[in-house]
């Protein structure tokens, strides 16, 4: 036997083998790195990955894979995903984490793998539809791809040609990109688009935005010492993996988790200090923390007088005291002294012990204090954006802005290169049935409001987009939207851009199959932690047969059917549209490489790759790749990480030319702008009217690059809000909520509907088989007090009454549901017609399929209910004529659903409650809980419409109008974001004050 | 430092790659990933919680420890911190700070010892304390009966790596020159239950639990003593199946366990730093004597059964 190696020799052996495997760009220590997940397939045999067939077993038959990178499409979180594509069926197998992704690192949430049951959904749309009878009646024909295009094409084409460019609309649900659409409409030169973030997100980022200019909060929670989130959707439910692992990585690190939720959630099971607060009181119980680290000086001092705009607050609200720091103190103190533990206990039902306890916590913390707040309250309440605005202020207090295990503003965390050919040019027009000027605050559109404004004000779309969006279902007061979708008058052409039934595609009269996170071109990057990165969503069949040799002109070759991408599908129309370039249009959409051709995809990310996403030439040279290449082989590219509080950036003396420093500190310069390929939206911020720019503020004699707001700091008083008619809110605040005790009956109760269970997502989840066997229904959520009150048990069935209709559900008993308050998840409760809706307009005499019949059935049969729907004038009524459950189809599995209760859809029953401020729908609804009535059946829904409208106009008499309040004539401050922003003079307001301006 | 790493690799569910780390190592051929589950996974699970903790299962005041040190190194959290491969990954990389750092003047790793040539001597010997508590704490604790556990275990490649992981710990500890004193989780680690006392359950959980006992059985250990007595070895935990064999021949397994225990006292004799050593051959002798005094017991009281 020889004898052993000394261990030097060893260790230099083995050093040199590593180094060498290295230098050939693959992996020496394969598997677990004991930092994150397990085990992942080396990533230079992604081409030829073998495993074993799991359902050969026992015999031992190998498959080969390719795995190719793509981006999760489920939720707005855009995990990485990796398609194992079979390469000898070219079929998806399964899809696993992407372990080059940067945010998500290999992980997943279940809606993730689950991608591949919606790939093989045996009723997902194949072929182009066109209706044949009328709308809502079901009937439909396949069509061609050129028919539908050129049908489209003609009628926006007419549109732009006749001025009437605001009659088009793409209305976006699920984005998942960054800046392709925009862009396009940029270059239609049409005000057209129209997100359903009022509905979702807008509450929250408005209180944000306020604040800092930017509306998004990137929370280090890895870092923290404390991490508070107010509620726990964005964590159990949309940006679920990002986060959650890194709340989880934090509490590891110690870190002491605070969640306030009014239900027992997920993310509240995890929790040190579960806060059930009353919904609507949260700010109440923000203040009282915020009060405690003020009273107790537990605050950072030198953050504060260095970037709040105290100075200017002070100037305009106390101009009887002197402007200096320690004035303001006396002020701050005297501003929040009424929030007391015991004050705040009252509101929430909290114990003021708790209470106390969390703001020892939060003042503990410092400044490693990380917060969110999504939805949920921000979501549910009039007044919500306050919720976001108190929850920042303890980041503002406390120093923990843009700094580790702090929070920091989104747009720093977040890169949207330059594309190519990027038009300079804005809509020269406004758009008020999305921007309606009794809202000049609203962070974004209103689209809520869509049925109301089009029937009041003579609103017409002549070609109105749903991409991706299912306004029916998932909007409050879908029957409006029914009356809407089906009146011609008011929509002319309706085209669905979706990958799966939904109840708003059944009354479009073109539904076009769009593809899934694995059959479509997208680019993402959102703020997960303190760094950047882009996602790339590519269709996973396409690359790899195009790895194979084969030459694929269009997505639509290599995706199943005729399920094709939106980028090609948009740069179709838009040639279509302009088809010689006249309208000048087209040009932004033709190649470069090749002049007067069209631009793909390919060119388009291309030259993005290239030339607007710092280091990734670099680092795709490195192994021999082009960056197209390279993003295509990893998915996800990391820019850098440790951005750090770009406010406090100094800025660079080359900037800087014949400087103008304002009274308020703001630095203007006539010297350009430094070029930038991130083209993350940013508030714009106005000149100093002598033709500089802003460059920054002046902080101890420094020109830093500070916060976009107009005043360059945090603004804690902001002028925005009290110069446009609310100076009651212009400071972070506590109103009570139209959900407050006072605001109710002694027998209502509050329904709060703003969270879903973490595995299913709105409308696009409905066909993943996986995800439906794990939750299928909405049961009402009630407190055994209530229930005792009520007379009901876990399953009895329950009326809830709202202020418009009224909805039957089961109830569900639980001690994880604030006393007082019913909740409902708004993640089930899908139907599907097999008969014509009761539409007003008339029916066809052509004959088409009926809805229910074929294999493009008009449904998601494993997640929907059969429904009746009946009309008497402006009441609606719904009724489960069949419940879900076993049906053949080319799927087996399907035969062996063993569920039913596929829940309830009860958005139907609320009215539109917009937000005065934010704009954003308060999703909370005043009820009545009862036991069922004799006669009610599960699942029966009734709305009746006309009191929907009395109900929206009751609610816009809370707003205060631009025409009344616009302090400079404008329909809304400039500064504030807006997507797709049109030229500066369409800013103004018109002479009539823009009532009625909508057609 | 590479060798650590390399070594830690190899105790993970083996895959292709791993062929290229072995035989930079002159190890035997890698086993297929069967074989490591039958071995490694099932039977002897690299997690210092088991081998030291009270219970001898993963999780606990072990691993919690483990967490910690990494913490106060400002570390990123780990979901493992007590795995072989985590630690020995560990110790690779402060090996490697150590010269990198100290060079570059860099404390960030060693709890910011200052700046300047002062912070550097700090920051250096800070580092050189966190090799020495790594080593002494987290690994030599345990690492030396874990080892031993793969002899004859039927695995050339695990019976080579553990050989040669045991002579680059002997050199890692001859380099950090350790203590004298005994680990805290040694310290601790309470003694074996007498089943007279404690009652019968506690007495079987604790013989399953290495710390207290001072022995490691494994499966592959309870199937030997089911041979070796003629009793049949129950399918399902360990626990079981040894209370299984009490029930069949309580004198025949306690004698058993016995000679085991006796076994892994000399096996464990001189194996490793002194203080260490010392404690796991006392405590596997201890072990010895109890079963031999209860072995005793049991015959005498199966003999006047009449």
């Amino acid at each position: 036997m020889s004898a052993p190696l000394p261990l030097a020799r060893l260790e230099a052996r083995v050093s040199a083998a590593k180094a060498e495997v290295e230098a050939r760009g693959e992996t020496f220590y394969p598997g677990a790195s004991r930092v994150h997940l397990a085990a992942y397939p080396p990533k230079e045999r992604w081409s030829d990955w073998v495993e074993l067939d799991s359902k050969a077993w026992p015999d031992r038959v190998e498959r080969r894979f390719m795995l190719v990178p793509t981006t999760c499409f489920n939720c707005e979180s855009a995990c990485g995903l990796l398609a194992y594509v079979d390469r000898d069926t070219l079929e998806v197998r399964k899809f696993e984490g992407n372990p080059e992704h940067p945010g998500s690192r290999g992980r997943n949430c279940a809606k993730g793998p689950a991608t591949v049951t919606q790939l093989a959904d045996p009723d997902r749309i194949l072929h182009p539809l066109k209706r044949v009878g009328a709308r809502g009646e079901g009937k439909w024909e396949r069509t061609t791809w050129d028919e539908a295009l050129d049908d489209i094409a003609a009628r926006i084409r007419k549109a732009m040609d006749e001025g009437r460019r605001r009659q088009v609309m793409y209305h976006v649900g699920r984005p998942g990109e960054d800046g392709f659409t925009e862009r396009m409409l940029a270059a239609w030169g049409v005000d057209g688009h129209n997100s359903h973030t009022n509905i979702c997100s807008s509450g929250a980022r408005a209180g944000y935005h306020y604040w800092m200019g930017m509306d998004r909060p990137s929370p280090d929670h890895a870092n923290a010492r404390v991490i508070l989130l107010v509620s726990s959707h964005l964590e159990a439910g949309h940006y679920f993996n990002p986060h959650a692992q890194r709340v989880m990585e934090g509490k590891r690190n110690g870190a002491k988790l605070v969640v306030f939720d009014t239900r027992l959630s997920n993310t509240a099971t995890h929790a040190d200090h579960w806060l059930s607060t009353y919904p609507g009181s949260e700010a109440a119980v923000l203040l009282a923390v915020a009060a405690h680290l003020i009273r107790r000086k537990r605050y950072d001092a030198a953050f504060v007088e260095r970037w709040w705009n105290w100075r200017e607050y002070m100037e305009e609200n106390h101009p009887d005291q002197p402007a200096t720091f320690k004035a303001f103190q006396g002020v701050l103190h005297g501003l929040y002294e009424e929030y007391t533990f015991d004050f705040a206990a009252a509101e929430s039902g909290v114990p003021a012990s708790t209470i106390q306890a969390v703001a020892e916590l939060v003042a503990e913390a410092g400044a490693r204090l990380s917060t969110h707040n999504w939805r949920s309250a921000a979501a549910g309440n009039l007044g919500g954006w306050q919720v976001a605005r108190c929850l920042f202020l303890l980041n503002a207090l406390t120093g923990a802005v843009a700094v580790p295990g702090g929070t920091y503003p989104n747009a720093w965390n977040k890169y949207v290169p330059r594309p190519i050919r990027m038009p300079a040019r804005h809509p020269d027009e406004w758009n008020d049935l999305t921007w309606p000027g009794d809202y000049p605050l609203s962070l974004m559109e209103m689209s809520f409001l869509l049925p109301h404004l089009t029937a009041e004000r003579d609103g017409r779309l002549d070609v109105y987009f749903t991409r991706v969006y299912n306004p029916v279902w998932t909007n409050p007061d879908g029957f409006s939207w029914i009356e809407m979708l089906a009146d011609p008058e008011r929509i002319g052409l309706h085209v669905a851009l979706t990958p799966t039934w939904n109840e708003t595609a059944y009354f479009a009269d073109y539904v076009l199959p769009m593809g899934h996170s694995a059959e479509r071109h997208d680019l993402t990057s959102y703020e997960q932690y303190d760094g950047r990165w882009i996602g790339f969503r590519q269709p996973v069949l396409r690359t790899a047969r195009e790895r194979l040799g084969e030459d694929l002109p269009a997505t639509l070759d290599a995706n199943p059917g005729e399920v094709w991408e939106e980028n090609e599908f948009w740069i179709e129309l838009t040639w279509r549209i302009d088809p010689d370039g006249a309208r000048g249009i087209r040009g932004f959409f033709e190649s470069r490489k090749r002049p007067g051709r069209k631009l793909t995809v390919d060119e388009y990310y291309g030259w993005m790759f290239e030339h607007s996403v710092p280091g990734l030439p670099e680092r795709a040279a490195r192994e021999g790749l082009s960056p197209l290449e390279y993003m295509r082989r990893y998915g996800a590219f990391e820019i850098d990480r440790k951005v750090g509080p770009l406010h406090e950036a100094v800025v660079p003396e080359e900037e800087l030319d014949d400087v103008r420093v304002d009274a308020a500190g703001r630095v203007f310069t006539r010297a350009p702008a430094a070029p930038s390929s991130n083209v993350v939206p940013m508030p714009p911020m106005d000149g100093d009217g002598e033709g500089r720019r802003r460059a920054g503020v002046e902080v101890d004699g420094a020109v830093l690059r500070g916060f976009p707001t107009p005043s360059g700091r945090l603004e804690f008083w902001s002028r925005t809000l009290a110069d446009w008619g609310w100076p009651e809110m212009a400071l972070p605040a506590y109103a009570r909520s139209h959900v407050h005790r006072q605001n109710m009956d002694r027998d209502q109760m509050c329904l709060i509907s703003t969270f879903r269970l973490p595995v299913q997502i709105h409308t696009r989840s409905a066909n993943a088989k996986w995800l439906n066997e794990i939750a299928h229904t909405n049961p009402v959520w009630l407190h055994p007090r209530d229930a005792a009150r009520i007379g009901v048990e876990t399953g009895d069935l329950v009326r809830v009454e709202t202020r418009i209709g009224h909805f039957v559900a089961k109830a569900w008993v639980t001690e994880g549901i604030h006393p007082g308050v019913a909740a409902c998840s708004h993640h089930m409760g899908r139907w599907r017609l097999d008969e014509p809706a009761p539409v007003a307009s008339g029916g066809s005499e052509n004959e088409g399929s009926k809805a229910s019949e074929g294999t493009e059935s008009g449904a998601a049969r494993q997640s929907m209910a059969t429904v009746s729907m009946d009309r008497d004038g402006q009441r609606w009524k719904m009724g489960r004529k069949a419940a879900g459950g076993p049906f053949q189809s080319s799927d087996a599995d399907t035969s062996r659903i063993w569920w039913t209760d596929v829940g309830v859809h009860q958005n139907m029953t609320f009215p539109v409650q917009p937000d005065p401020v934010s704009g954003a729908h308060c999703w909370h609804q005043a009820v009545r809980v009862v036991r069922a009535l004799p006669g009610d059946r599960y699942g029966d829904v009734s709305a009746d419409t006309a009191k929907a409208r009395r109900e929206f106009r009751q609610w816009l008499e809370l707003a205060r109008a631009a025409r009344d309040h616009s302090p400079n004539g404008d329909r809304r401050p400039h500064w504030l974001l807006r997507p797709v922003r049109p030229e500066r003079k369409a800013f103004r307001l018109p002479e009539n004050g823009g009532r009625g301006d909508t057609t | 430092m590479e060798l650590l790493r390399a070594l830690g690799s190899l105790i993970e569910t083996p895959s292709e790659e791993h062929g290229a780390v072995a035989r930079a190592l002159g190890l035997p051929r890698v086993p297929t990933p069967a074989v490591h589950g039958r071995i490694v996974a099932f039977q002897r699970r690299p997690c210092a919680s088991i081998y030291l903790g009270a219970d001898g299962m993963m999780g606990g005041d072990v691993r919690d420890r483990a967490a910690g040190f990494r913490r106060a190194l400002k570390l990123e959290a780990c979901s493992e911190p007590d795995h072989l491969a985590s630690l020995l990954t560990l110790a690779a990389g402060l090996g490697e700070w150590r010269g990198d750092q100290a060079a570059a003047g860099d404390d960030s790793r060693a709890g910011g010892a200052g700046t300047g040539a002062a912070g550097a001597r700090a920051g250096a010997l800070l580092l050189a304390q966190a090799r020495a508590t790594l080593a002494w704490e987290h690994l030599s604790p345990w690492i030396r009966p874990y080892l031993a556990s793969f002899e004859r275990c039927g695995s050339p490649f695990y019976e080579a790596w553990a050989e040669l992981l045991e002579r680059a710990m002997d050199a890692l500890e001859d380099d950090l020159g350790l203590p004298d004193y005994l680990p805290v989780s040694l310290r601790d680690a309470p003694e074996l239950p007498d089943p007279r006392a404690d009652g019968g359950e506690a007495f079987v959980r604790g013989l399953l639990a290495p710390a207290r006992a001072g022995i490691v059985v494994t499966r592959d250990d309870l199937n030997r003593l089911a041979g070796d007595l003629g009793l049949a070895c129950r399918a399902g935990e360990r626990r079981y199946a040894l209370v299984g064999f009490l029930s069949q021949d309580a004198a025949g397994t306690l004698a058993w366990l016995s000679d085991h225990a006796e076994r892994w006292a000399s096996r464990m004799t001189g194996r490793g730093p002194r203080p260490i050593a010392a404690w796991w051959t006392a405590r596997a002798a201890g072990a010895a004597g109890l079963l031999a005094r209860l072995a005793e017991e049991a015959r005498s009281a199966a003999a006047a059964v009449p």
